[in-house]
């Protein structure tokens, strides 16, 4: 008797251990799904997480990991293209910046999603400027959700203070170097003027220094006709003739722009803080003054107006894509990346998010829900993208950038004259780019 | 035959770990900078070969060249002038007080020793926010006295940066020269005395003679250490203002790992390592003419 209970206890135990080992081999045969994406606001995770619950219900077979990367876009590039390079990226990726997708594109990171975007009816919400912001040789690479545009924001608080009008809009470049100076002059402790320049101002010198003089001085950067880069033109000068007049004949921009390690963590902080008077700067930055300061104190004490050509009207902005999802190659399962993608970039999520980190929505939906509507700060954003001018989508954009760097480092330190560093630009990108690639406008 | 073996497996674990981490990933380097690596763009797909190409465009470029002078003049201020000539004076005078029965010797060593445990990153800041021209420290005293603020970053960016690497290297330098100060047999002194040598002759005709092999170490250490370092500049100006205090080693890191040109990068990365050999080489072309 006991020997049979023995025998039945040994087939249950062994009954139980393939069940669990069973078990075990479906569990780890579960799929695995990667999601990277940067934030350092804290903005992101709730929203993300929407879109990771709606899919693992409708997917609850696969594992979805999902990684937060508290640092700022350049250190999460590294980080991306360091893992992407050795094959061990994620499947979804997160990220910010327009003039990534050409160099990634070209380099083989992320995949064509012409496919998934045909047959998904939101794709229609997307308006064309938008769908062209993230083509790229004639293939949709990116799923943006929150764009990107610039304001050339003022202290309310000091302008009052120094007698300046409020509200401001500048007709011309002179304004806002006279409106500088009336800071300089009657507000001798605050920091009159910021304008982005050298290697420190990372990617704000380009975007939000360099560009919006140089396109307002009708300068041209690309010729898509010849399929080349325009490395030298009056507006070059024009744009730099300025660095050189608010650094250094005004003394308008502190030095230390171009010394800090994160001047714009600084600047946006003091602008807000009314230590501040003019700065340059991203339509996100508002977003930040609204968590810190609440609206009612942000509308109070920070404006913001388009920034004139150099002479007056256009006024106009400098856009971008923003905030984007790519598909890397390399993904084992790009349909299901496809899902995960389609469950954030929902007319919802979209408007939601936007609201809180202060851009420009993507889909067009989601501009209309009332909530968005009722923020008059989004809407002028909104509105202010239709004057936007964009810097041109090729993969050399980030040696350009790199090289116009050091040019307004060069000029804004007095280290060489606007001759000396444009000679020094002009060869060092015939060599970045090849010299038959560049052209000069007289 | 038995000693020998024991002492090869003596540095056998030491060797290994060099091999990995340090011979390997520089023949590696060597291997990249002829190669067009990139992490972006066409080049990241397709490795090529591209012979000298990275060397022959390094010399023309402007960023380059600029970065290869600031490094020399922040090697000679603050390696050669500074760190060892302080380290050597430090050292000295706290010999000095030791000689004497001086108090307060260990309290400036103490100073000196924490310096340098602070790490790279945070004397950056500690110094960034010493030179700031709005909040900085240096301004607060000098506004204090009735002066007007400086422009230290602005104006004297690469005087900013080797005062700040000096402090923070120094007691390298002093505890190098201590220890080798301490070999010195004091009998040595004693009989100079009594045949009637000052306290500097003793220091030119006994100290400094039996210590130069040391120094010569001292010198290539903070040289190699000064050249590659670049987390204090980056810290303190960024590079900044312009390219005044972009070195050498900051240059390497920004081509290869903001622009992610890594060959091109790299080239920037051997160069300072023939850089460092020169250096090395002529230190020790010095010692051995002095010593035969």
């Amino acid at each position: 008797m006991l020997l049979r209970w023995k025998g039945v206890g040994l087939i249950v135990t062994i009954a139980l251990m393939i069940v669990g080992i069973s078990v075990m081999a479906i569990a780890s045969s579960k799929l695995t799904l990667k999601v990277w994406y940067p934030d350092e606001a804290g903005i992101k995770p709730k929203y993300i997480a929407q879109a990771a619950e709606a899919f693992e219900k409708d997917f609850p077979n696969v594992n979805l990991e999902v990684k937060r990367f508290r640092m700022p876009p350049g250190d999460f590039k590294t980080k991306l293209l360091l893992a992407l390079a050795s094959n061990e990226g994620p499947d979804v990726i997160h990220f910010s910046g327009y003039s990534n997708i050409a160099e990634f594109a070209d380099a083989g990171y992320i995949m064509p999603l012409d496919k998934y975007v045909s047959n998904w009816a939101d794709w229609s919400q997307y308006p064309q400027s938008v769908k062209d912001g993230v083509t790229y040789e004639g293939h949709v690479y990116a799923i943006p959700y929150g764009l990107d545009m610039r304001w050339l924001y003022y202290n309310k608080n000091i302008f009052r203070s120094v007698g300046l009008p409020v509200p401001w809009q500048p007709q011309s470049w002179n304004d806002i170097i006279n409106a500088a100076i009336v800071i300089k002059e009657r507000a001798p402790d605050k920091i009159p003027y910021v304008l982005y320049a050298g290697v420190a101002g990372s990617g704000g010198t380009m975007d939000q220094g360099f560009l919006p003089l140089f396109y307002g001085a009708g300068g041209k950067f690309y010729d898509s006709k010849t399929h080349k880069w325009i490395i030298d033109s009056p507006a070059y000068r024009k744009a730099l003739e300025y660095y050189r007049q608010v650094f250094l004949t005004y003394k308008l921009v502190p030095q230390e722009v171009m010394t800090l390690p994160k001047p714009w963590t600084t600047m946006r902080r003091k602008i807000a803080e009314n230590g501040l008077g003019i700065l340059y700067e991203g339509g996100w930055v508002y977003g930040g003054f609204v968590q810190n300061l609440g609206l009612k104190r942000t509308q109070e004490t920070v404006g913001y107006a388009m920034m004139p050509s150099e002479s007056g009207k256009p006024f106009f902005t400098i856009g971008g894509s923003g905030t984007v999802w790519y598909i890397n190659t390399q993904s084992k399962h790009p349909g299901l990346a496809w899902e995960f993608i389609k469950r954030f970039n929902t007319k919802e999520i979209v408007a939601k998010i936007n609201l809180e980190e202060a851009h420009p929505v993507a889909r067009m939906d989601s501009a209309n829900l009332p909530e968005f509507k009722s923020q008059k700060y989004l809407v002028d954003s909104t509105e202010a993208l239709k004057y936007a001018k964009y810097p041109p989508l090729q993969p050399e954009l980030s040696k350009i950038a790199y090289r116009i760097k050091l040019l307004t480092g060069a000029v804004a330190s007095g280290r060489k004259t606007i001759e000396e560093a444009m000679r020094d630009y002009i060869n060092d990108v015939k060599a970045d780019v090849g010299a038959n690639n560049v052209e000069i406008l007289k | 035959m038995k000693r020998s073996y024991y002492l090869f497996l003596g540095i056998m674990p030491a060797a290994i770990l060099i091999l990995l981490f340090f011979v390997v990933p520089a023949i590696w380097g060597v291997y990249v900078s002829f190669t067009n690596m990139a992490l972006v763009g066409k080049a990241a797909r397709h490795l090529q070969f591209i012979g000298f190409q990275n060397y022959l465009r390094l010399f023309r470029d402007s960023a380059f060249l600029t970065s290869l002078i600031n490094s020399i003049w922040y090697v000679i201020g603050s390696a050669i002038l500074g760190q060892f000539l302080l380290g050597l004076g430090l050292a000295l005078l706290l010999e000095y007080t030791d000689r004497k029965n001086i108090k307060g010797g260990n309290v400036v060593y103490g100073v000196v020793v924490l310096a340098w445990l602070t790490p790279a990153l945070v004397s950056g800041f500690e110094w960034g926010a010493m030179y700031n021209y709005y909040y900085g420290t240096l301004n607060a005293i000098l506004r204090m006295v009735g002066l007007q603020r400086v422009n230290w970053l602005g104006n004297f960016p690469m005087v900013a940066v080797v005062v700040a690497n000096i402090c923070q290297g120094t007691a390298f330098s002093v505890m190098i020269f201590n220890s080798a100060l301490k070999t010195i047999s004091k009998e040595l002194y004693e009989a100079a005395r009594i045949d009637g040598a000052s306290y500097w002759k003793s220091i030119r005709y006994i100290t400094l003679p039996l210590i130069k092999k040391i120094a010569v170490i001292d010198l290539i250490s903070i040289t190699m250490s000064t050249f590659s370092g670049f987390l204090l500049i980056m810290t303190i100006t960024n590079g900044g203002p312009g390219m005044a205090t972009t070195t050498l080693s900051l240059y390497a890191y920004q081509t290869a790992f903001r622009n992610f040109r890594i060959g091109f990068g790299s080239s920037i990365s051997v160069v300072l390592l023939v850089i460092d050999l020169i250096f090395g080489l002529v230190y020790l072309k010095i010692l051995k003419k002095d010593l035969t």
